[in-house]
Protein backbone atom coordinates (compact mmCIF):
# COMPACT_ATOMS: atom_id res chain seq x y z
CA UNK A 1 0.00 0.00 0.00
CA UNK A 2 1.27 3.46 -0.96
CA UNK A 3 1.14 5.88 2.12
CA UNK A 4 -1.76 8.26 1.21
CA UNK A 5 -4.07 4.67 0.74
CA UNK A 6 -6.88 3.91 2.59
CA UNK A 7 -7.40 -0.02 4.18
CA UNK A 8 -11.03 -0.45 4.23
CA UNK A 9 -12.00 -3.50 6.41
CA UNK A 10 -16.05 -4.94 6.49
CA UNK A 11 -16.44 -6.30 9.82
CA UNK A 12 -20.06 -6.74 9.18
CA UNK A 13 -22.51 -7.31 12.38
CA UNK A 14 -20.47 -6.76 15.44
CA UNK A 15 -20.92 -5.87 19.03
CA UNK A 16 -20.06 -2.13 20.05
CA UNK A 17 -17.08 -2.78 22.60
CA UNK A 18 -15.89 -5.46 20.27
CA UNK A 19 -15.20 -2.85 17.50
CA UNK A 20 -14.25 0.08 19.83
CA UNK A 21 -11.44 -2.15 21.26
CA UNK A 22 -10.35 -3.03 17.91
CA UNK A 23 -10.49 0.67 17.06
CA UNK A 24 -8.61 1.72 20.02
CA UNK A 25 -5.55 -0.83 19.20
CA UNK A 26 -5.32 0.57 15.77
CA UNK A 27 -4.99 4.24 16.48
CA UNK A 28 -2.70 3.33 19.13
CA UNK A 29 -0.65 1.45 16.53
CA UNK A 30 -1.15 4.07 13.71
CA UNK A 31 -0.19 6.80 16.26
CA UNK A 32 2.98 5.00 16.70
CA UNK A 33 3.49 4.11 13.08
CA UNK A 34 3.22 0.33 13.98
CA UNK A 35 0.68 0.24 11.48
CA UNK A 36 1.88 2.93 8.25
CA UNK A 37 -1.74 3.54 6.94
CA UNK A 38 -5.15 4.49 7.48
CA UNK A 39 -8.00 2.10 8.00
CA UNK A 40 -11.46 2.71 7.91
CA UNK A 41 -13.82 -0.08 9.58
CA UNK A 42 -17.01 -0.30 7.78
CA UNK A 43 -19.74 -2.29 9.98
CA UNK A 44 -23.21 -2.20 11.74
CA UNK A 45 -23.43 -2.71 15.77
CA UNK A 46 -26.17 -5.15 17.68
CA UNK A 47 -28.60 -2.64 19.21
CA UNK A 48 -26.78 -0.13 21.61
CA UNK A 49 -27.32 2.89 23.01
CA UNK A 50 -23.99 4.79 23.65
CA UNK A 51 -23.29 7.98 25.44
CA UNK A 52 -20.56 10.64 24.34
CA UNK A 53 -17.88 11.56 26.58
CA UNK A 54 -19.71 14.13 28.69
CA UNK A 55 -22.83 12.00 28.95
CA UNK A 56 -26.09 12.01 27.58
CA UNK A 57 -28.27 10.26 30.33
CA UNK A 58 -30.33 12.77 31.07
CA UNK A 59 -31.48 12.96 27.43
CA UNK A 60 -32.69 9.28 28.02
CA UNK A 61 -36.46 9.85 28.24
CA UNK A 62 -37.18 6.05 29.26
CA UNK A 63 -35.96 4.12 32.62
CA UNK A 64 -33.00 2.07 32.03
CA UNK A 65 -34.92 -0.96 33.44
CA UNK A 66 -37.39 -0.51 30.42
CA UNK A 67 -33.94 -0.44 27.54
CA UNK A 68 -32.92 -3.51 30.04
CA UNK A 69 -36.45 -5.43 29.34
CA UNK A 70 -35.62 -4.85 25.66
CA UNK A 71 -32.25 -6.05 26.24
CA UNK A 72 -30.14 -3.04 24.66
CA UNK A 73 -27.51 -1.93 26.99
CA UNK A 74 -25.70 1.75 27.07
CA UNK A 75 -22.21 2.28 26.91
CA UNK A 76 -20.32 5.01 27.78
CA UNK A 77 -17.69 5.99 25.26
CA UNK A 78 -15.01 9.15 24.81
CA UNK A 79 -16.23 10.44 21.54
CA UNK A 80 -17.64 14.07 21.35
CA UNK A 81 -21.09 14.32 21.46
CA UNK A 82 -24.32 13.54 23.05
CA UNK A 83 -26.68 10.13 23.19
CA UNK A 84 -27.55 8.23 20.14
CA UNK A 85 -28.81 4.65 19.16
CA UNK A 86 -26.90 1.89 16.87
CA UNK A 87 -28.62 -1.14 15.62
CA UNK A 88 -28.53 -3.17 12.26
CA UNK A 89 -29.50 -1.82 9.20
CA UNK A 90 -27.86 1.41 10.19
CA UNK A 91 -24.13 2.15 8.48
CA UNK A 92 -21.20 3.10 10.63
CA UNK A 93 -17.96 3.96 9.22
CA UNK A 94 -15.00 4.28 11.74
CA UNK A 95 -11.98 6.04 10.31
CA UNK A 96 -8.62 5.21 11.61
CA UNK A 97 -6.73 7.90 10.06
CA UNK A 98 -3.53 10.15 10.88
CA UNK A 99 -5.24 13.68 10.74
CA UNK A 100 -1.69 15.56 11.61
CA UNK A 101 0.02 13.67 9.12
CA UNK A 102 -2.59 14.15 6.30
CA UNK A 103 -2.10 17.70 7.85
CA UNK A 104 -6.40 17.89 8.10
CA UNK A 105 -7.97 19.78 10.79
CA UNK A 106 -10.67 18.48 13.10
CA UNK A 107 -13.29 20.88 12.02
CA UNK A 108 -12.71 20.21 8.50
CA UNK A 109 -12.50 16.52 8.69
CA UNK A 110 -15.74 16.81 10.24
CA UNK A 111 -16.94 18.66 7.21
CA UNK A 112 -15.51 16.00 5.20
CA UNK A 113 -17.80 13.44 6.87
CA UNK A 114 -20.83 15.92 6.23
CA UNK A 115 -19.97 15.79 2.71
CA UNK A 116 -19.58 12.11 2.62
CA UNK A 117 -22.69 11.52 4.27
CA UNK A 118 -24.50 13.86 1.74
CA UNK A 119 -23.21 12.50 -1.08
CA UNK A 120 -23.92 9.45 -0.68
CA UNK A 121 -27.32 10.19 0.56
CA UNK A 122 -27.96 11.66 -2.81
CA UNK A 123 -26.89 8.53 -4.90
CA UNK A 124 -29.97 7.34 -3.31
CA UNK A 125 -31.92 9.90 -4.49
CA UNK A 126 -32.20 11.73 -0.80
CA UNK A 127 -31.33 15.44 -0.23
CA UNK A 128 -29.81 15.96 3.10
CA UNK A 129 -27.70 18.63 4.09
CA UNK A 130 -26.04 20.12 6.79
CA UNK A 131 -27.46 22.14 9.69
CA UNK A 132 -26.23 24.77 12.30
CA UNK A 133 -28.18 23.86 14.82
CA UNK A 134 -25.96 20.16 15.20
CA UNK A 135 -23.17 18.40 13.11
CA UNK A 136 -24.33 15.37 10.83
CA UNK A 137 -26.44 15.51 7.95
CA UNK A 138 -30.34 16.11 7.57
CA UNK A 139 -33.29 15.80 5.35
CA UNK A 140 -35.86 18.97 6.59
CA UNK A 141 -35.65 18.74 10.43
CA UNK A 142 -35.00 15.25 10.88
CA UNK A 143 -31.69 13.45 11.33
CA UNK A 144 -30.01 11.04 8.93
CA UNK A 145 -27.10 10.87 9.57
CA UNK A 146 -24.43 11.24 12.51
CA UNK A 147 -20.94 12.52 14.04
CA UNK A 148 -18.56 11.66 17.12
CA UNK A 149 -14.57 11.57 16.92
CA UNK A 150 -12.50 11.25 19.05
CA UNK A 151 -8.82 12.29 18.17
CA UNK A 152 -5.74 11.03 20.32
CA UNK A 153 -2.12 11.67 19.27
CA UNK A 154 -2.84 12.55 15.49
CA UNK A 155 -5.40 9.79 14.97
CA UNK A 156 -9.00 10.16 14.83
CA UNK A 157 -11.43 7.25 15.98
CA UNK A 158 -14.76 7.05 16.48
CA UNK A 159 -16.45 8.49 13.41
CA UNK A 160 -20.04 8.45 11.29
CA UNK A 161 -23.39 6.35 11.43
CA UNK A 162 -26.03 6.64 8.45
CA UNK A 163 -29.81 5.48 8.89
CA UNK A 164 -30.04 3.31 5.96
CA UNK A 165 -33.36 0.96 6.51
CA UNK A 166 -33.34 0.52 10.85
CA UNK A 167 -36.15 0.48 12.98
CA UNK A 168 -35.95 4.21 14.14
CA UNK A 169 -38.72 3.42 16.74
CA UNK A 170 -35.15 3.38 19.80
CA UNK A 171 -34.60 7.10 18.60
CA UNK A 172 -38.30 7.62 20.26
CA UNK A 173 -36.87 6.86 23.83
CA UNK A 174 -33.96 9.31 23.54
CA UNK A 175 -33.47 12.82 22.94
CA UNK A 176 -30.64 12.23 20.07
CA UNK A 177 -28.02 13.83 19.92
CA UNK A 178 -29.04 15.43 23.54
CA UNK A 179 -31.67 17.98 21.08
CA UNK A 180 -34.99 17.98 21.85
CA UNK A 181 -38.01 17.50 19.21
CA UNK A 182 -35.61 15.96 17.11
CA UNK A 183 -36.77 13.44 14.51
CA UNK A 184 -34.83 11.08 13.15
CA UNK A 185 -35.15 9.67 9.65
CA UNK A 186 -33.47 6.94 7.24
CA UNK A 187 -32.71 6.60 3.70
CA UNK A 188 -35.68 3.91 3.16
CA UNK A 189 -37.94 6.20 5.24
CA UNK A 190 -37.57 9.32 2.71
CA UNK A 191 -37.63 7.14 -0.29
CA UNK A 192 -41.12 6.01 0.72
CA UNK A 193 -41.79 9.36 1.84
CA UNK A 194 -40.56 11.07 -1.47
CA UNK A 195 -42.86 7.88 -3.59
CA UNK A 196 -45.75 9.27 -1.49
CA UNK A 197 -45.64 12.42 -2.39
CA UNK A 198 -44.94 12.08 -5.94
CA UNK A 199 -48.27 9.59 -6.24
CA UNK A 200 -50.06 12.43 -3.82
CA UNK A 201 -49.03 14.79 -6.94
CA UNK A 202 -50.19 12.42 -9.80
CA UNK A 203 -53.42 12.05 -7.90
CA UNK A 204 -53.97 16.45 -7.32
CA UNK A 205 -52.75 16.56 -11.66
CA UNK A 206 -54.69 13.78 -12.64
CA UNK A 207 -57.73 16.52 -11.87
CA UNK A 208 -55.78 19.48 -13.36
CA UNK A 209 -56.56 20.99 -16.91
CA UNK A 210 -52.85 20.60 -17.74
CA UNK A 211 -53.34 16.66 -17.45
CA UNK A 212 -51.22 16.01 -20.54
CA UNK A 213 -48.37 18.40 -19.50
CA UNK A 214 -47.78 16.76 -16.49
CA UNK A 215 -48.17 13.54 -16.65
CA UNK A 216 -45.19 13.95 -19.23
CA UNK A 217 -43.58 15.52 -16.19
CA UNK A 218 -44.59 12.71 -13.65
CA UNK A 219 -43.87 9.93 -16.30
CA UNK A 220 -40.10 11.47 -16.43
CA UNK A 221 -40.06 11.72 -12.56
CA UNK A 222 -41.11 8.22 -12.21
CA UNK A 223 -38.48 7.01 -14.59
CA UNK A 224 -35.56 8.78 -12.71
CA UNK A 225 -36.87 7.04 -9.13
CA UNK A 226 -36.36 3.61 -10.96
CA UNK A 227 -33.09 4.43 -11.94
CA UNK A 228 -32.49 5.01 -8.25
CA UNK A 229 -30.50 1.98 -6.68
CA UNK A 230 -31.96 -0.45 -4.09
CA UNK A 231 -31.74 0.74 -0.58
CA UNK A 232 -29.24 -1.84 1.20
CA UNK A 233 -26.44 -1.31 3.72
CA UNK A 234 -24.71 -3.58 0.94
CA UNK A 235 -25.45 -1.02 -1.59
CA UNK A 236 -24.94 1.79 0.55
CA UNK A 237 -21.51 0.68 2.23
CA UNK A 238 -20.23 0.67 -1.50
CA UNK A 239 -21.51 4.27 -2.43
CA UNK A 240 -19.95 5.83 0.86
CA UNK A 241 -17.12 4.05 0.29
CA UNK A 242 -15.81 5.25 -2.85
CA UNK A 243 -16.88 9.27 -1.21
CA UNK A 244 -14.65 8.43 1.07
CA UNK A 245 -11.53 7.29 -1.47
CA UNK A 246 -12.50 10.36 -3.34
CA UNK A 247 -12.77 13.04 -0.23
CA UNK A 248 -10.28 11.31 2.37
CA UNK A 249 -7.91 9.42 0.19
CA UNK A 250 -7.50 11.85 -2.83
CA UNK A 251 -8.62 15.12 -0.81
CA UNK A 252 -10.69 16.30 -3.64
CA UNK B 1 -8.48 27.34 8.05
CA UNK B 2 -5.87 29.78 8.94
CA UNK B 3 -2.85 29.79 6.76
CA UNK B 4 0.16 29.72 8.15
CA UNK B 5 1.19 33.30 7.51
CA UNK B 6 -1.91 33.90 9.70
CA UNK B 7 -0.97 32.76 12.72
CA UNK B 8 -0.29 34.31 15.98
CA UNK B 9 2.07 33.02 17.35
CA UNK B 10 3.69 35.39 20.11
CA UNK B 11 7.95 35.37 20.17
CA UNK B 12 8.00 35.21 24.00
CA UNK B 13 6.02 31.43 24.10
CA UNK B 14 7.86 27.78 23.42
CA UNK B 15 5.73 25.72 21.32
CA UNK B 16 5.48 21.89 20.92
CA UNK B 17 4.71 19.56 18.27
CA UNK B 18 1.33 19.02 19.85
CA UNK B 19 0.44 22.69 19.31
CA UNK B 20 0.71 23.46 23.71
CA UNK B 21 1.74 26.49 24.42
CA UNK B 22 4.08 27.28 27.25
CA UNK B 23 5.38 30.31 29.00
CA UNK B 24 7.85 30.64 32.13
CA UNK B 25 7.61 32.47 35.00
CA UNK B 26 9.62 31.30 38.30
CA UNK B 27 9.27 27.45 38.10
CA UNK B 28 5.71 27.63 36.73
CA UNK B 29 5.00 26.87 33.63
CA UNK B 30 1.80 28.19 32.10
CA UNK B 31 0.19 26.07 29.16
CA UNK B 32 -2.25 26.37 26.73
CA UNK B 33 -2.97 25.29 22.98
CA UNK B 34 -1.92 28.13 19.98
CA UNK B 35 -3.64 29.33 17.52
CA UNK B 36 -2.87 26.72 14.99
CA UNK B 37 -4.65 24.04 17.46
CA UNK B 38 -7.55 26.56 18.62
CA UNK B 39 -8.24 26.79 14.43
CA UNK B 40 -8.51 23.26 13.52
CA UNK B 41 -10.40 22.48 16.15
CA UNK B 42 -12.96 24.60 15.17
CA UNK B 43 -15.30 26.47 18.26
CA UNK B 44 -14.50 24.57 21.49
CA UNK B 45 -17.73 23.74 23.38
CA UNK B 46 -16.06 22.11 26.25
CA UNK B 47 -12.65 21.91 27.93
CA UNK B 48 -11.88 19.28 30.58
CA UNK B 49 -8.92 20.35 32.88
CA UNK B 50 -7.07 18.06 35.35
CA UNK B 51 -7.52 19.06 38.97
CA UNK B 52 -5.29 21.24 41.02
CA UNK B 53 -2.68 19.06 42.77
CA UNK B 54 -2.67 16.13 39.79
CA UNK B 55 1.06 14.93 38.72
CA UNK B 56 1.54 14.60 35.10
CA UNK B 57 5.41 13.45 33.33
CA UNK B 58 5.84 15.24 29.93
CA UNK B 59 3.67 14.48 27.08
CA UNK B 60 1.23 12.59 29.20
CA UNK B 61 -2.71 13.56 28.37
CA UNK B 62 -3.46 16.26 30.86
CA UNK B 63 -6.86 16.85 29.57
CA UNK B 64 -9.30 17.53 26.50
CA UNK B 65 -10.69 19.97 24.39
CA UNK B 66 -14.43 19.38 22.68
CA UNK B 67 -15.01 20.79 20.00
CA UNK B 68 -17.18 19.99 16.69
CA UNK B 69 -18.22 16.21 17.79
CA UNK B 70 -14.47 15.41 18.83
CA UNK B 71 -13.06 15.18 21.59
CA UNK B 72 -9.41 15.67 21.21
CA UNK B 73 -6.69 15.32 24.07
CA UNK B 74 -4.51 17.77 24.83
CA UNK B 75 -0.61 16.86 26.58
CA UNK B 76 1.38 17.71 28.51
CA UNK B 77 4.89 19.68 27.91
CA UNK B 78 6.75 19.48 30.88
CA UNK B 79 6.78 17.47 34.13
CA UNK B 80 5.29 18.43 37.41
CA UNK B 81 2.12 18.97 39.84
CA UNK B 82 -0.84 21.04 38.60
CA UNK B 83 -0.92 24.46 41.24
CA UNK B 84 -3.81 26.14 39.22
CA UNK B 85 -6.56 25.56 36.51
CA UNK B 86 -8.45 28.45 34.67
CA UNK B 87 -11.98 27.94 36.38
CA UNK B 88 -13.24 30.18 33.62
CA UNK B 89 -13.27 27.63 31.13
CA UNK B 90 -16.27 25.30 32.07
CA UNK B 91 -18.42 28.18 31.63
CA UNK B 92 -16.63 30.14 28.46
CA UNK B 93 -14.80 26.83 26.80
CA UNK B 94 -14.87 30.09 23.82
CA UNK B 95 -12.08 31.92 25.72
CA UNK B 96 -9.72 28.88 23.86
CA UNK B 97 -10.64 30.16 20.47
CA UNK B 98 -10.94 33.84 21.27
CA UNK B 99 -8.17 34.77 23.23
CA UNK B 100 -5.33 31.69 23.32
CA UNK B 101 -2.71 32.87 25.00
CA UNK B 102 -3.88 35.12 27.44
CA UNK B 103 -8.15 34.43 28.89
CA UNK B 104 -7.89 30.89 27.39
CA UNK B 105 -5.09 29.43 29.41
CA UNK B 106 -5.94 26.53 30.30
CA UNK B 107 -3.11 24.96 33.41
CA UNK B 108 0.21 25.68 35.35
CA UNK B 109 2.40 23.60 36.20
CA UNK B 110 5.24 23.72 38.97
CA UNK B 111 7.79 22.07 37.08
CA UNK B 112 9.67 19.41 38.40
CA UNK B 113 12.43 20.51 35.99
CA UNK B 114 12.70 23.43 33.89
CA UNK B 115 15.52 22.09 31.57
CA UNK B 116 12.68 19.63 29.98
CA UNK B 117 11.44 22.84 28.48
CA UNK B 118 14.45 22.98 25.97
CA UNK B 119 13.77 20.61 23.54
CA UNK B 120 10.35 22.66 22.57
CA UNK B 121 10.32 25.28 19.37
CA UNK B 122 10.45 29.16 19.79
CA UNK B 123 8.60 30.50 17.03
CA UNK B 124 10.35 30.36 14.06
CA UNK B 125 11.46 26.52 14.38
CA UNK B 126 7.21 26.01 15.02
CA UNK B 127 6.93 27.65 12.27
CA UNK B 128 9.18 25.59 10.11
CA UNK B 129 7.93 22.48 11.65
CA UNK B 130 3.69 23.01 10.75
CA UNK B 131 5.37 24.63 7.10
CA UNK B 132 6.51 20.38 6.99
Amino acid sequence: MYHNEIEFIDLGMIDYIEAFNLQKQYAAERASDILDHDRILMLEHLPVFTLGKRGGRENLVVTEDFLQSRNIPIVQTERGGNITYHAPGQLVFYPVIHLEKRQTGVSDFVNMLEEIMIRTASDFGVTAMRNSANHGIWVGSSKIGSIGLSVKRGVCFHGIALNVNLDLTPFTWINPCGLTGVQMTSLENERIRQTQDNNTNRDRFRKDRFRKKTENRVNTENRVNKELPDISILAVKSKMRYHFKTIVENNK
Amino acid sequence: MKEISELNLPEELKYSKDHEWSKVEGDIVTVGIDDYAQDQLGEVVFVEVPEVGDTFSKGDEFGTVESVKAVSEIYIPVSGEIVEVNGNLEDAPELVNNSPYEEGWIIKVKADDLSELDNLMDKAAYLEMLKG
